[in-house]
């Protein structure tokens, strides 16, 4: 095609070859690419389909970066940070994340029921954090700490109730302690539901009627895990954080177009 | 007799066993059925949700397109190739109103008078059965328009009638969307709805930094809840397609 423009090789063609190399090389190598990592619990965690609309906060997370992100959404459901070690979970995502690369720690709501096999001690809880951070530390990779998003529970009086008293300070503390930067997503999600009271808050958690949904034919009323809505928006509660506290990340969230809709 | 017996149990235990006959569901309609790519997310066409809650047997092919009415659907030869490829079986869902009803000068591409409007309905479904697929008309679903004292508007009314008396003359099922979806967001009233329609501000999602205030379009949320009144109006007029969407035993699992 340039020869067809230029059919003597000349000084423009060179020209004009190398504006376009620099202009192809600025564009796709202005940004290394990274991997974020999300290790966590089912708040955060990749849903089955037969478990829709039940949804984690990572899902919708991952589609709020540009090429130059992979988001490696290694929660799962039911882990605590005792259980996501024991279980050979954070082996992998040790051995595989690498300079440069993000890791998000958001646990809690297992590690803090002394009932579930997956309880792990306030001290247990600090040393694995702490565990995580270090490990992320050697290897150059910026490890981000979150408190763990809030559960749908209000008094009498409609005031949000903080049912992760403990354990969100103990991730604050080790974040503050192993200059750490945090997001305190329970403290942030506790203002938006409070923001919308006791009825509007129930379309963020996996609310249904019976017969409403094919994948819960009794119905379902769960002040834990999210609906979509609630998941995206507790996506962009963290992501109004990472704006403000990790400029570098940020200036990898996509640009939107502002698309208009037909 | 006792041979032909054993004959009848095993055709019986074959007919069990086979799998269902995979089978197509073509859907063509508008912006609030249709796919959308991620950089439009949370801008969600209800028919996206929907295809999450059938078996193995079906697979869904969302034909529907933003701004499209019943007239420039066929006119832009997005209706003809679908018939071409439609088997025995197939299920048809039409959904059309929103475009079609827009009189106003600037929608002057997409108006379609409500008499076409019916034709082009009848189009849709003598062809599909002319290929020994089963249309289903799916009624517009609702805005969110509320009036002073808090009650939903109906913005749909001729060209909903209008499916209405099509599925009736044809004995095509009708799919009243628009009713259901009325009922359903009336309940939620005028403050609740916006939740569940392209309502987002600005700074909060980065496809949309200046924000965006849409009555007409759902987001993810409100696109599952139409889904999920479609599905049960599927139920409850017990369409054949009502036994492949799917069973779970125990709740989420």
């Amino acid at each position: 095609m340039l020869n067809k423009l230029f059919p003597k090789k000349c000084l423009y063609q060179q020209i004009l070859i190398g504006i376009i190399f620099l202009v192809l090389t600025g564009f796709t190598q202005l940004q290394d690419p990274i991997t974020i990592y999300m290790i966590g619990d089912s708040t955060m965690s990749i849903k089955k389909k037969s478990a829709y609309p039940e949804t984690g906060w990572g899902m919708p997370f991952a589609i709020f970066w540009d090429q130059t992100v992979t988001v490696e959404n290694r929660a799962q459901n039911g882990r605590s940070t005792k259980t996501f070690i024991n279980e050979g979970l954070w082996k992998p995502v040790a051995a595989g994340m690498k300079k440069g690369d993000y890791l998000f720690i958001q646990f809690g709501h297992n590690d803090e029921v002394n009932t579930k096999t997956s309880y792990a001690t306030p001290d247990e809880f600090r040393n694995n954090l702490t565990l995580f951070v270090t490990a992320a530390k050697n290897k150059e990779v910026n490890p981000i700490l979150i408190t763990p998003v809030t559960r749908r529970n209000f008094d009498a009086t409609g005031k949000i109730v903080d049912t992760h008293v403990i354990y969100a300070q103990i991730v604050r503390d080790v974040a503050a302690k192993n200059n750490v930067p945090l997001i305190d997503l329970d403290s942030l999600s506790m203002q938006l539901l409070q923001k919308l009271g006791p009825d509007q808050s129930n379309l963020l958690f996996n609310h249904l009627l019976p017969g409403e949904n094919p994948n819960y034919p009794e119905g379902k009323e769960d002040n834990t895990h999210f609906s979509e809505l609630g998941a995206r928006k507790m996506a962009e509660l963290v992501l109004a954080r990472i704006r403000i506290i990790q400029p570098e990340l940020a200036a990898r969230i996509i640009k939107g177009k502002d698309l208009p809709i037909k | 007799m006792k041979l032909k017996k054993t004959f009848t149990a095993g055709l019986l235990l074959v007919a069990v066993a086979l799998p269902p006959k995979p089978i197509k569901i073509y859907m063509i309609g508008d912006s609030t059925m249709c796919l959308y790519t991620k950089d439009r997310l949370p801008l969600t066409g209800w028919g996206m949700p929907f295809a999450d809650y059938f078996d193995s047997s079906v697979s869904i092919r969302n034909e529907a397109r933003g701004g499209r009415s019943t007239r420039t659907f066929i006119s832009e030869n997005r209706w003809a190739p679908i018939v071409d490829s439609l088997q025995a079986g197939d299920y048809v869902l039409i959904q059309f109103g929103h475009n079609d009803e827009a009189n106003q000068p600037q929608f002057a591409d997409r108006y379609t008078p409500v008499g076409d409007y019916r034709k082009n309905l009848v189009l849709f479904i003598t062809q599909a059965r002319s290929k020994n697929a089963i249309p289903v008309l799916v009624t517009p679903v609702t805005r969110c328009n509320f009036d002073k004292d808090g009650k939903i508007k109906e913005t749909h009314l001729e060209y909903s009638n209008a499916v209405r008396a099509v599925g009736d003359s044809l004995k095509v099922p009708v799919i009243d969307l628009d009713e259901r979806s009325r009922e359903l967001v009336g309940k939620l009233g005028p403050e609740t709805a916006k939740m569940i329609y392209m309502q987002v501000d600005s700074g909060e999602h980065p496809n949309y930094p200046s924000g965006r205030r849409d009555n007409t379009h759902f987001n993810e949320y409100g696109a599952r809840l139409m889904a999920e009144l479609v599905l049960n109006e599927i139920k409850r007029l017990h369409l054949d397609l009502e036994d492949r969407i799917v069973k779970i035993k125990q709740s989420g699992e």
